[in-house]
């Protein structure tokens, strides 16, 4: 068992795109114990949400979990759909001795993944970011509800 | 760029760490089947369960395996932990212990890490890895 120190384990996600509102992002970032968020959209002048937390090990075992579990390490971005106008997805992941760095254009329907070149691959993708996204708005939620003083301006 | 550090409360003993409206714990290994309801009977008996995640999986719509669940005291979560952690729910073993812990002393940002966002307004391309080949 290594230490949260020593463990090469990291995750970074990505998705965003430039557009009427400027520069519209969601990241999360997780790496030796330490989980960023930042989510920025200036509609309506909604600005930047940046917030970090330290997860426990038995967080931090459960987001592995997630991730061996999807089996995201076995795929393989070179048939999926290319970034666009539309905007871009990144994904990150370091685990054990594999690491992939991902980089595809963001999936408006489950139609986009049946109509693209791997949609096994693809699908793998979706619904693991699903999950990711799902884990991270739990956190985020519950460490920042009825608090929007800790919003910054 | 500038992160909001989300709010420990320092006074605490141990390394778990405060959010802003209480102290969360996470239960790790729930059976795919459990419902909220199930989980609040459970974390009823340690104190007053103010707030709970139970994210489901989105490809399957089962429980996804994880609960996020906050108290008001640390006392409480502190119980829950010590009570529930490797017990049989659902005819599972559970984990549970505190979500979110200090940040290490004089914690600086990790080596060779990069802050969020900074694909940034620029708009450039960043530099990437080769992905792996394909699998034949």
């Amino acid at each position: 068992m290594t230490t949260t120190e020593q463990d090469p384990f990291y995750l970074r996600y990505y998705t965003g795109h430039q557009g009427m509102h400027g520069h519209e992002f969601l990241e999360f970032e997780y790496s030796q114990g330490r989980l960023r968020y930042a989510n920025n959209s200036n509609y309506r002048n909604d600005s930047l949400i940046r917030k970090e937390m330290w997860i426990g090990p038995l967080l931090i075992e459960e987001l592995k979990r997630i991730v061996k579990e999807s089996e995201i390490t076995k795929e393989d971005d070179s048939q999926w759909p290319r970034k666009n106008i539309v905007g871009k997805q990144e994904l990150e992941i370091r685990i054990g001795n594999e690491h992939i760095s991902f980089e595809t254009a963001k999936i408006g329907s489950l139609n986009d993944i049946q109509d693209s070149q791997d949609p096994d691959g693809l699908r793998v993708f979706y619904y693991l970011i699903q999950d990711l996204k799902a884990s991270s708005a739990a956190r985020v939620h519950l460490l920042t509800w009825l608090t929007p003083r800790l919003y910054s301006a | 760029m500038e992160y909001d550090q989300v709010e420990t409360d320092t006074s605490a003993s141990g390394n778990a760490a405060r959010s802003v409206e209480g102290w969360i714990i996470v239960v790790t290994n729930v059976h795919e089947e459990a419902s909220e309801e199930d989980l609040q009977d459970l974390f009823s008996d340690f104190g007053k369960v103010q707030n709970m995640h139970l994210n489901l999986d989105r490809r399957t719509g089962y429980v996804k395996g994880y609960a996020l669940i906050e108290y008001a005291t640390k006392k409480e979560a502190e119980e829950a932990v010590k009570g529930a952690n490797g017990t049989e729910f659902l005819e599972q073993t559970i984990h549970v212990d505190f979500a979110f812990v200090k940040p290490p002393t004089g914690a600086a940002a990790p080596r060779g890490s990069r802050p969020a966002g900074r694909n940034g307004a620029t708009g450039g391309s960043r530099r990437r890895s080769v992905s792996p080949q394909a699998r034949v």
